[in-house]
């Protein structure tokens, strides 16, 4: 899946911008805040009706205007017209497939599968277990929706038994803990499916990670993610997460917190059967952070059949020419992609091909230069 | 903005009915101002009746005319079974396919602590007093399938089990007459992994 063209009316400091993108490299060059991640920004709105880097719809119309509204034309095995318009004036954001409304984003999420390395990325492999979760969660949910409406339904369990866990601690009775028992049970059924989704995504996983990793790196490193939950067997889950619950079940009640399920869980990152987090060098890092993505990439293209779209923000300035000269090899192969950098004098390290396309922004304005 | 008074508060009124916004809620506000007199008048002791004369049977807590319901009067029903549902638009849904013939309890909502509902907001302490009474054999749980129904199951289940009742719960999955390739794919999803031995 390809995006052929892109239309941008107030959209930060893009008034009025259209754009024609090449099948394959897309390189997006400009200064410091002249909207070259912009670019990339309306893209993933497009594709997931969400914002890239968080930021609040609001935030995104130019100043003095009261909407943005951005056009993408996608082609795949037909043409798909997606649209996003925002009215700050009513805080309301409308979503077009094909001229039609859309009224839940599920609908377009996974019709155009995209995957984003950018800055905040670093979280992953320097954050808190809290983000490993968010991108494990996010990489199956592209790929199951099943497995997202169970999470959705985890998450508002843990918060309903939070609630009677408070009352507990406020005033222990009996009826109340045959209460807490009831979500409990649910807890640990919702728990255990979502367990089991992520051990076998991870065991999948590994080999995408491996793969990608060692076309970055020269030397032989081998980068593995391990899954720390209530049980590594996937027939004793259930077993252990009822064990680990009931051993926990006095500190629920005195801190009144959730303190078993997958909600809890970590994924620990391994070079060489060494810890990443404790053991790696800043370079290692990146690397791996990179293989995460592009295994993300193979893995979604092999499991939806699609292709999807490569969204890489401003990640040359921090990696050495070999690297800088793997990846740009590896853009040049997997399909269409959308890379900002901020200057040219590195542009000779990406080997772009003839089928490549530079596009120059300066404060919102865009130049094609081939 | 110039509003005759009770026009606005007309518009006010029916826009706090649910699906109703403030649009449609003007254009019926408007309606009801043209109608002849007899059809609002009849528009206006239907909604008293409603408030006046509809109570809940005290058996069940279904919607009832008089101090039991119509299925709790009927002899021809099974007093063995209950089937334990959510709200009285339940027992209309069931009822419409003719295939239950034992009893109801309504329980007025399912356990939501987030929204404050919890065990005693709800008929349960009712329900455990007519498995007491009466001579049932068989509970059904024919509660919604999400997080909320699911744990208000399992809590009745627990209780009434401590009753020694036998509990059963309808069964989730696909619907029935609609095609596989119609089905969302959460539900297929959900339905396989609530797959059963045959």
């Amino acid at each position: 899946m390809v995006l052929k063209q892109l239309e941008l009316q107030n959209f930060r400091l893009h008034k009025n911008t259209s754009l024609n993108f090449s099948d394959k490299l897309n390189l997006i060059i400009g200064g410091n805040g002249q909207g070259k991640t912009t670019i990339l920004e309306a893209i993933y709105y497009l594709c997931t009706t969400k914002n890239l880097i968080l930021a609040s719809e609001s935030d995104v119309v130019s100043l003095n205007e009261n909407f943005f509204d951005t056009k993408g034309n996608f082609a795949d095995l037909t043409n798909d017209e997606s649209r996003v318009f925002y009215d700050s004036t009513k805080n309301k954001k409308s979503v077009f497939l094909n001229d039609k409304q859309i009224t839940n984003s599920a609908e377009i999420i996974g019709k155009f599968p995209i995957v984003s390395l950018i800055q905040s990325d670093h979280a992953i492999t320097l954050g808190a277990p809290a983000d490993r979760r968010k991108f494990v969660d996010s990489v199956i949910s592209q790929v199951s929706k099943t497995y997202l409406e169970i999470l959705i339904e985890y998450n508002k369990i843990l918060r309903q038994r939070s609630v009677i866990l408070w009352k507990l601690k406020e005033n222990y009775d009996k009826n109340l803990l045959d209460e807490l028992d009831a979500w409990t049970v649910s807890l640990i059924n919702a728990g255990t499916e979502i367990i089991k989704y992520r051990i076998s995504f991870v065991n999948d996983f590994n080999k995408y990670l491996l793969k990608s990793y060692s076309q970055i790196v020269e030397n032989l490193e081998t980068p593995k993610i391990i899954y720390n939950t209530v049980s590594e067997n996937i027939d004793s889950i259930k077993e252990n997460f009822i064990d680990n619950i009931n051993s926990a079940h006095n500190d629920e009640l005195r801190r009144a917190m959730n303190l078993v399920g997958p909600h809890r869980d970590d994924f620990l990152f391994f070079i060489n059967d060494l810890e990443l987090k404790r053991f790696g060098s800043q370079g290692q890092h990146k690397t791996f952070q990179i293989a995460l993505r592009f295994g993300q990439f193979y893995y979604i293209k092999d499991k939806l059949g699609k292709t999807p779209i490569f969204l890489m923000d401003d990640v040359f300035g921090e990696l050495d020419t070999y690297r800088s000269e793997k990846i740009s090899q590896h853009l040049n192969e997997i399909g269409q992609s959308f890379i900002t950098m901020t200057d040219f004098s590195r542009v000779e390290e990406l080997n772009l091909s003839k089928e490549s396309n530079i596009i120059k922004v300066e404060n919102g304005k865009t130049k094609i230069i081939n | 903005m110039l509003i005759a008074e009770p026009l606005q508060k007309a518009i006010d009124e029916l826009s706090k009915l649910p699906s109703i916004g403030k649009k449609t809620a003007q254009r019926l506000a408007i309606h009801i101002l043209k109608d002849d007199k007899e059809s609002v008048e009849s528009l206006i002791n239907s909604l008293r009746d409603l408030k006046e004369k509809i109570k809940l049977c005290n058996e069940c807590f279904n919607i009832a005319t008089e101090d039991k319901c119509d299925v709790c009067k009927s002899n021809k029903r099974d007093r063995s079974i209950i089937c334990v549902v959510e709200d009285p638009s339940d027992v209309i849904s069931i009822e419409k396919t003719n295939e239950y013939n034992g009893l109801y309890h309504v329980l007025g909502g399912v356990l939501n602590p987030l929204a404050g509902v919890t065990v005693e907001k709800l008929k349960i302490k009712e329900l455990l007093e007519r498995v007491k009474n009466e001579e049932v054999k068989e509970i059904i749980l024919a509660l919604n399938p999400d997080a909320e129904g699911d744990a208000t199951s399992l809590y009745l289940t627990k209780i009434l089990k401590e009753a020694h009742i036998k509990v059963t719960r309808i069964a989730r999955g696909l619907p029935i007459g609609g095609d596989l390739e119609f089905a969302d794919s959460a539900t297929i999803g959900r339905a396989f992994i609530g797959r059963i031995e045959l």
